[in-house]
């Protein structure tokens, strides 16, 4: 019996042993592909880096319009942005060869599940794109419109339009990327309508005041009150 | 025929190309039954009544009257003098030598902006002008109630007899007239091109033929005229870059549309706009160096009027002040920070302490003149975001002039021209190293 009891030790110690050594290639493989794509994703980052400086890419990018995006990097670069997202795309790439050497299968499934969602991605990331170039330029037609208008609350409302174009760009990516689903739907219409009441309100009751002004002028204009302005421009 | 005419004018507004088949019917068979003329007059004010009368006045002076074309608003077909002379076959036209066509030149287009209409109207009688053969346009785009014989036959008469290509006219306006123009337009064509002209958009002006035929894009070549039309804000430039004969005309006083404070930032959109253009595509006209001109001026010089009383700058100050709160990251676009920061600090200032240094305005000029190449941002919000700096500038000269005599205030905007020449060395750097030049 304790032979047996001992052999059947031997031999489960045995399969663990052989098993865990049949995985050392694959880990050793990963380690090398990990070390590998680490030491090309350096090389090129550095040459990126060094390509983007080259074309003022920071200052293009904020002349562009996306100051945000300064806003959002890391030591306000958008180039050392860039530069940590493709190191870290080029790691990937590498886990993922490296992941390979373990189970062939395993790799090609999540590879083919990955790259069908790029497509999903792809459109979420040009809707955002999209979303916040068009409401930065109507936040800036608001501004600028209203500012002229001699509006007080001017930057109240360009804040509003932005974040109302922003909102409906973040629901429609997410939409895109299928997380949330009803949640997000509901949260959006909550809160797309919660903007909308708030700058109706904000309007209604800053513009009472801008009606009885013109309202003003023009009785002063019919009744000749009014001194005539000596002002003529062209 | 309203309908069709306002078409017209739409289809002119969206592209720069004239094209005679957009002239009105009835005015395109009687511009093809006179045929040739000397002389074409184009007045766009609307109640023109008067204009026929006017042009034989002014041309009375002349030992041999040209053969002229007037065009007038159609309306006045059925009044005493356009029944007569409105007709080409009417004897009393043809004994004068002067014919008279209706056509409303002024769109009637709600659609169509003034500055725009009034573009399409300078179009119109150039191409016109191209088609019946004159030597000279003559364009009086004042309102008839202070335009007189003498300025036609000031306007007309350096053209057909003197030599000359190009006639800009010279207003004895108030104080507080023409701003646009004292403050930008006059100064900055000034200090880049070299000649001092009062006012280089007219509106009232006149041009010889190988001048419009410039203007209208067909003097090179076999080019069809409207083919590379230029816009009314190219006329100087383009006459001063080509080496045309330019003179000025003394007029008297003119009056000036009133402000309209709701569309004013449209207005500096439409005025600037093609100015900036100019500057860009006359790059390297303007960046050659030329001494000063002053070109000669005909008739007697007349003062600026006297206005009296105070004035209200309230309105104009607040939307600076707003201006200087809201909009700073939008300048920052164009303008360096050490104006940033002196359009802040102007923006604490009392209202009665409130200037706006000559330096600073030119340089805010001349940065959003350079900011309008670049493309910083959108050129319509360019343009509309430098709306409370120019009222700044406004309010800022108002007070400063509110007492002060006519001849002071010449005299003060002869200053600020001075300025924009003296600055005109820092355009040129923005210019020509627009990222590394940044003061």
């Amino acid at each position: 019996m304790w032979d047996q009891a001992r052999q059947a030790l031997t031999a489960s110690m045995n399969k663990l042993l052989s098993e865990t050594a049949s995985l050392l290639p694959g880990v050793v493989a990963l380690i090398v592909a990990l070390l590998i794509s680490a030491l090309i994703a350096w090389v090129l980052v550095a040459a990126l880096r060094r390509s983007l400086a080259g074309i003022h890419f920071d200052e293009r990018v904020n002349r562009w319009g996306f100051t945000s995006l300064s806003e959002w990097s890391p030591s306000n670069s958008p180039t050392l942005l860039v530069a940590r997202f493709v190191f870290w795309l080029i790691i990937f790439f590498g886990f993922l060869v490296g992941i390979a050497s373990f189970d062939a299968t395993l790799t090609s499934q999540l590879v083919h599940s990955m790259f069908a969602y790029v497509p999903n991605v792809l459109g979420a990331v040009v809707v955002l794109l999209a979303g916040n170039v068009i409401a930065r330029f109507l936040a800036r037609s608001v501004l600028i419109g209203a500012v002229n208008m001699n509006l007080q609350y001017a930057r109240l409302l360009a804040v509003g339009v932005k974040w109302l174009v922003i909102v409906l760009a973040v629901t429609m990516a997410l939409e895109h990327l299928k997380i949330g689903g009803g949640i997000v739907n509901l949260a959006f219409g909550i809160l797309f309508g919660g903007i909308v009441f708030a700058l109706a309100l904000a309007v209604g009751l800053g513009s009472k005041e801008l009606v009885s002004r013109s309202l003003e002028r023009e009785a002063s204009k019919t009744s000749g009150n009014g001194v005539e302005e000596p002002f003529r421009h062209l | 025929m309203g309908g069709e005419r306002s078409r017209d004018h739409r289809d002119i507004a969206k592209g720069d190309s004239v094209d005679l088949e957009t002239i009105p019917q009835q005015a395109r068979e009687r511009i093809e039954k006179i045929s040739k003329a000397d002389l074409l007059v184009g007045v766009l004010a609307d109640h023109a009544n008067d204009a026929p009368a006017m042009v034989r006045q002014a041309l009375a002076g002349f030992n041999e009257t040209p053969r002229t074309v007037v065009f007038q608003g159609d309306h006045v077909a059925a009044s005493p003098n356009g029944a007569d002379a409105g007709s080409v076959d009417s004897g009393a036209a043809q004994e004068e030598g002067v014919f008279v066509v209706p056509w409303t030149l002024l769109s009637p287009d709600a659609s169509v902006s003034p500055v725009q209409s009034m573009a399409n109207a300078y179009q119109f009688i150039l191409a016109a002008g191209d088609k019946l053969g004159v030597q000279a346009c003559c364009i009086v785009g004042s309102d008839l109630q202070t335009v007189t014989s003498e300025w036609i036959s000031r306007l007309v008469q350096p053209i057909l007899q003197g030599g000359f290509d190009l006639v800009t006219p010279c207003y004895a306006h108030g104080k507080f007239e023409g701003l646009l123009n004292s403050s930008l337009i006059s100064p900055l064509n000034r200090a880049l091109y070299g000649t001092r002209l009062q006012n280089p958009l007219g509106p009232d002006l006149s041009m010889s033929r190988s001048m419009f035929q410039r203007m209208l894009g067909a003097e090179q070549g076999n080019k069809p005229a409207g083919s590379q039309t230029r816009t009314l804000a190219s006329l100087a430039p383009t006459a001063i870059c080509g080496g045309f004969k330019i003179c000025q005309a003394y007029l008297g006083p003119r009056t000036f549309p009133p402000t309209d404070w709701t569309n004013l930032s449209s207005l500096l959109v439409q005025v600037l706009g093609p100015i900036f253009l100019d500057v860009e595509r006359n790059a390297t006209c303007w960046q050659r160096a030329r001494p000063p001109v002053s070109p000669p001026i005909v008739g007697e010089r007349m003062m600026m009027a006297e206005d009296k009383g105070a004035v209200d700058v309230r309105r104009m100050l607040e939307l600076f002040q707003l201006g200087a709160r809201d909009l700073p990251e939008i300048w920052g676009l164009v303008l360096p920070p050490t104006s940033l920061i002196e359009l802040r600090k102007l923006s604490r200032l009392q209202p009665d302490q409130f200037r706006m240094p000559d330096d600073l305005w030119v340089h805010i000029v001349y940065d959003f003149a350079l900011g309008y190449r670049l493309r910083t941002i959108s050129r319509d919000h360019l343009l509309r975001a430098m709306t409370p700096l120019y009222l700044g500038w406004v309010a800022s000269h108002s007070l400063e002039m509110e007492n002060a005599p006519a001849r002071a205030v010449e005299q003060r905007l002869e200053r600020l021209c001075h300025v924009f020449e003296a600055n005109r060395s820092y355009l040129v750097s923005r210019w020509r190293w627009p990222d590394r030049f940044n003061p």
